[in-house]
């Protein structure tokens, strides 16, 4: 299987499709159902964010449809197309053709996830002399111009440095320079600003973004911080326990959702003209055990609008007014069960208000 | 720099103190003249003997307080006076000895060492690409049995079964031969004190590789497209050879004291069999001289392993 | 939480029992002590007889319903001569690491306690032993000393003091700090007592872990000096032994078995030692250290 051509004009379309996809790990405890059926497709030059706590599944599911994920007691269900073709439980000699070339991932920490004693212009170089067959000096000056792409300073002094002369967010930038340097059709971004400080995360944000534009690329954003979704995606898909519990593109989502998930979620976010000395809200409860999930809505034990129904049976996923927009709740934001109840939540949390977990 | 200065100081010290330890127990440790002259020391009945005794009196100023005579003798030995071999006809001097037999015993070690570095990097590569399964959990019993077996066990077993049964290797030593033969005839030693050796590098490195391919990099480079194999050999490799390096360093001495079993098993006239020899015919000086320089050897190569440590690792440097 | 391996799906760690083989070694060893306390007792061959005649005696014959291990050159039995081999072995390696850990593990325990002067010294004097491959401070020593039971014992023993030392200063580093030594002192208690009474129990566990380790390391040590011709003088041993049946190579060819026997018990009981020793630190989770 040769790999695919890059395309720098790239047709709009289908990009990935996601069709119940399963992830099942074997442990001592049980089977963890980390990734419990979950669909979704994204189109080219899209961006999707992926959102949910620690314990969702979220990271899984990228490493998932990526292939990224160990062999040994792993197994997986359901279908990923890629451009067209099913890649889910390919082999990895097939998987090789695509990673770094038609897809590539950024991960979380850069400390750990740049080789430390390689330095930084080899570690890029490297897909490039992989893939694309360049020699070394097209590789090295390939390197140097997408370090310039992704504005490090010094870029041809940089090739020569080792990750930990570098500052983190300097780290980052080369990660990223990484995974673009042949050009992919889709980046996934797993909690790429989570170990940032805050003044970079909004830098790296927009930096994706950027090169998101130039290149026509599709990314998908995984991260439990709805804040960073909500500038720079325009999908959103909201896991919990293992499930997709909505998605919608990312106005619609803010202005109508309809997950009281979500809701608590957005509330949580701490906004920067609460008056000071404003509690922060948290979700009290922990995420479920994915060996055992809970019968019913996995989010129902901690949902303080859940009904009977809900601890009993599963809510599929249904269409809202806009067909782009599913979620799977008995009683979503704006049903007259959840506004009933969500009037005494508001005094119960006026007068009580929730501890920082 | 401070570093470097602090550890040769440590190995100043130790060497001084190994050379009062060996020169202060070869002089304390029962009657000196009898360490020098043998039994000639006892027979005062002899004027022959008597002779004998006022001479090594006089040459090795016995009269003299042992600091004294401490002081003398490491400088002589410093510059390179290592005295006379007792037993041996004519009584050359003992540096005629080491200089023969010195390069012999340094070509056995370094030619094993290098065996054991280049036998268990790919064993170690092998056995960490496989964890757990069953080419692995066989190469973990082996390894368990080659570390227990003694060398001198291995080496009888070796000779059995690869010299004697199979006649793959000769197996004399002939110091006349042309270079190239006495290379072939060392190999069957060198593997011998090379396997146990291998086997502990091994043991290390493969631990090391599994720990390092647990890392986020190791995800990361995976994921940029790169090969299993080259993702062990160019990414995981040099994270994980610190410890390893060290335990070479380390290993050192059980090479040395391998070496010289392997040198009585197999007849090679080293350094190794030369100690041994000597101390059967009490023949001191000899036994004095070899001591002292395989303990000083010793003390540099860990001098070197730390300093060299200190240069593989960037991160270290700063 | 899963962990996310890379290329390499890694197994869970190893249960913590004593399992099978553990429990077969032991048997093994007291096996063997029993057979080596015994032997002169035992209605065996003496190992010092020559056995000459017909048939299955006489020199270098194989093994047979009359001489188990066959005989060696000067037509003794192999058999009981393993027997009574064992007697030295086991004792110098018993005593050898006794003696070891005695004064080692007194010096670690000073110097770990008192630091200071102490600690450097007592450090310095480590790291001086330790200058000197082990085999050739030992050939060094038996250079010097009659060499019998005792002294191969306590030459042997010096080996150990380095390496059981520093395990037992690590050890004592690493519990003087805790809270129940500041509480003994504070209670009056003087640094003997607290020695003795707080620290002693917690440190022989990791010294007693590597008890049987060290015993196969010392045994082993032995049999060497033995093949060189440098152990016990007037005793048999199986390196001793070892060393004349494999002296040339036509006896090696022909007459495998005087060698190959005692290769064969020395081998078991070491791998014994150790099979059982590790299990013992890894249940303990005692760290490794080179001997």
């Amino acid at each position: 299987m040769t790999h695919l051509q890059a395309d720098t004009r790239r047709e709009a379309g289908v990009l990935l499709e996601v069709e119940d996809l399963r992830t099942h790990f074997r442990t001592e405890r049980g089977v963890v159902r980390a990734v419990d059926g979950v669909s979704f497709s994204v189109d080219r030059g899209d961006c999707l964010g992926i959102v949910g706590e620690s314990g969702s599944g979220k990271t899984v599911l990228a490493r998932s449809i990526m292939g990224l994920l160990p062999r040994t007691n792993t197994v997986t269900s359901g279908s990923v197309r890629f451009e067209g073709m099913e890649i889910l439980g390919s082999s990895d000699k097939m998987m090789r053709s695509l990673w770094g070339r038609e897809m590539s991932m950024v991960f979380q920490d850069p400390m750990t996830s740049l080789n430390p004693l390689m330095k930084i212009g080899k570690q890029i170089a490297e897909p490039l002399r992989l893939h694309l067959d360049m020699t070394r000096s097209d590789a090295r000056d390939t390197a140097e111009r997408l370090l310039n792409d992704v504005r490090i300073p010094g870029p041809s002094r940089c090739l020569d440095r080792f990750p930990y002369e570098l500052s983190g967010g300097m780290r980052q930038r080369a990660m990223i320079a990484i995974a673009l340097s042949c050009g992919p059709a889709l980046l996934f971004a797993d909690e790429p600003t989570t170990a940032l400080d805050v003044t970079v995360q909004a830098q790296i944000l927009d930096l994706i973004g950027e090169q998101r534009r130039d290149r026509s690329m599709s990314v998908i954003l995984v991260t439990h911080d709805l804040g960073v979704v909500a500038g720079h995606t325009d999908h959103i898909a909201v896991m919990y326990g293992g499930k997709l519990v909505e998605k919608a593109p990312t106005r619609t989502l803010f202005a109508r959702m309809k997950m009281p998930y979500t809701m608590s979620l957005l509330r949580s976010i701490p906004k920067l003209d609460d008056p000071s000395h404003t509690r922060l809200i948290s979700i009290p409860g922990r995420p479920p055990d994915l060996v055992n999930p809970p019968v019913g809505c996995r989010f129902a034990p901690r949902c303080a609008y859940a009904q009977d129904r809900c601890r009993h049976e599963e809510p599929p996923l249904i269409t809202a007014e806009s067909s782009d927009h599913v979620y799977a709740c008995w009683y979503p934001v704006g049903s007259p069960v959840f506004e009933a109840r969500d009037a005494e939540v508001r005094a119960e949390t006026s007068v009580v208000g929730h501890g920082n977990v | 720099m401070r570093y470097w200065f602090q550890r040769i100081a440590m190995a100043m010290a130790l060497l001084l103190s190994v050379s009062a330890l060996t020169f202060g127990a070869m002089n304390l440790l029962g009657d000196p003249l009898f360490n020098i002259l043998g039994p000639v020391a006892g027979d005062t009945s002899n004027p022959e003997s008597v002779k004998l005794i006022e001479q090594a009196k006089r040459q090795y100023n016995l009269d003299r307080a042992l600091p004294v005579r401490y002081g003398m003798w490491l400088s002589d030995f410093v510059a390179g006076d290592m005295g006379v071999q007792f037993s041996t006809d004519g009584q050359p001097p003992v540096t005629d000895l080491i200089k023969e037999r010195l390069p012999r015993s340094a070509m056995l070690l370094i030619i094993a060492q290098l065996m054991a570095i280049l036998f268990s990097i790919p064993w170690a590569l092998i056995t960490a690409a496989r964890s757990g399964k069953p080419l692995d959990r066989l190469s973990t019993i082996s390894t368990f049995l080659l570390v227990a077996l003694p060398n001198f066990a291995l080496a009888v077993i070796l000779k059995y079964v690869l010299g004697i049964k199979l006649g793959w290797f000769p197996l004399t030593f002939n110091a006349k031969d042309p270079f190239l033969s006495r290379l072939f005839q060392m190999v069957l030693p060198a593997i011998t004190i090379a396997l146990p050796a291998a086997a502990i590098y091994q043991r290390l490195l493969r631990t090391d590789l599994i720990t390092t391919l647990q890392e986020d990099f190791i995800l990361m480079a995976r994921s940029k497209g790169v090969s299993r194999w080259r993702v062990l050999f160019r990414h995981s490799l040099r994270p994980s050879l610190f410890s390893f390096v060290t335990v070479v360093g380390l290993n050192t001495g059980a090479i040395i004291g391998g070496s010289i079993v392997v040198e009585t098993v197999f007849r090679i006239p080293g350094l190794g069999s030369s100690l041994v020899e000597a101390v059967l015919r009490e023949d001191f000086p000899v036994v004095l001289a070899i001591v002292m320089i395989v303990a000083t050897t010793f003390v540099i190569i860990n001098l070197l392993v730390d300093i060299g440590y200190s240069l593989i690792d960037p991160r270290v440097r700063q | 939480m899963i962990e996310m391996s890379a290329a390499i799906g890694v197994q869970p760690a190893r249960t913590r029992r004593l399992g099978a083989g553990f429990w077969i070694s032991i048997a093994w060893l007291a096996l063997i002590v029993a057979l080596a306390i015994l032997a002169p007792y035992l209605p065996i061959k003496s190992p010092t007889s020559n056995f000459t005649g017909k048939g299955n005696a006489g020199p270098s014959k194989p093994p047979s319903m009359e001489h188990w291990f066959g005989t060696d050159r000067d037509a003794r039995d192999v058999f009981a001569r393993t027997l009574f081999g064992a007697r030295v072995s086991l004792t110098v390696g018993f005593a050898a690491i006794a003696s070891g850990m005695i004064v080692g593990g007194s010096l670690g325990m000073v110097a770990g306690y008192f630091r200071g002067w102490w600690d450097r010294v007592i450090s310095f004097v480590f790291l001086v032993l330790l200058s000197f491959p082990a085999l050739v401070l030992a050939i060094m020593l038996t250079a010097l000393l009659d060499r019998n039971l005792l002294t191969i014992s306590l030459i042997l023993g010096v080996l150990a003091i380095s390496p059981v030392g520093r395990l037992a200063r690590a050890s004592t580093l690493q519990y003087a700090e805790r809270e129940f030594v500041t509480a003994a002192r504070t209670l009056g208690a003087t640094n003997r007592r607290i020695i003795v009474r707080e620290l002693l129990p917690n440190v022989v566990i990791p010294m007693g872990a590597l008890a049987l380790l060290g015993m196969a390391v010392a045994i082993v040590a032995e049999a060497g000096l033995a093949f060189l011709g440098l152990s016990v003088e007037k005793g048999i041993t199986w390196g001793g032994m070892i060393q004349l049946g494999s002296e040339s190579s036509r006896n090696l060819e022909q007459a495998p078995w005087i060698a190959l026997f005692p290769i064969g018990v020395l081998f078991s009981t070491v791998l014994a030692l150790n099979f059982a020793g590790d299990r013992v630190r890894s249940l303990l989770d005692v760290k490794e250290i080179s001997l």
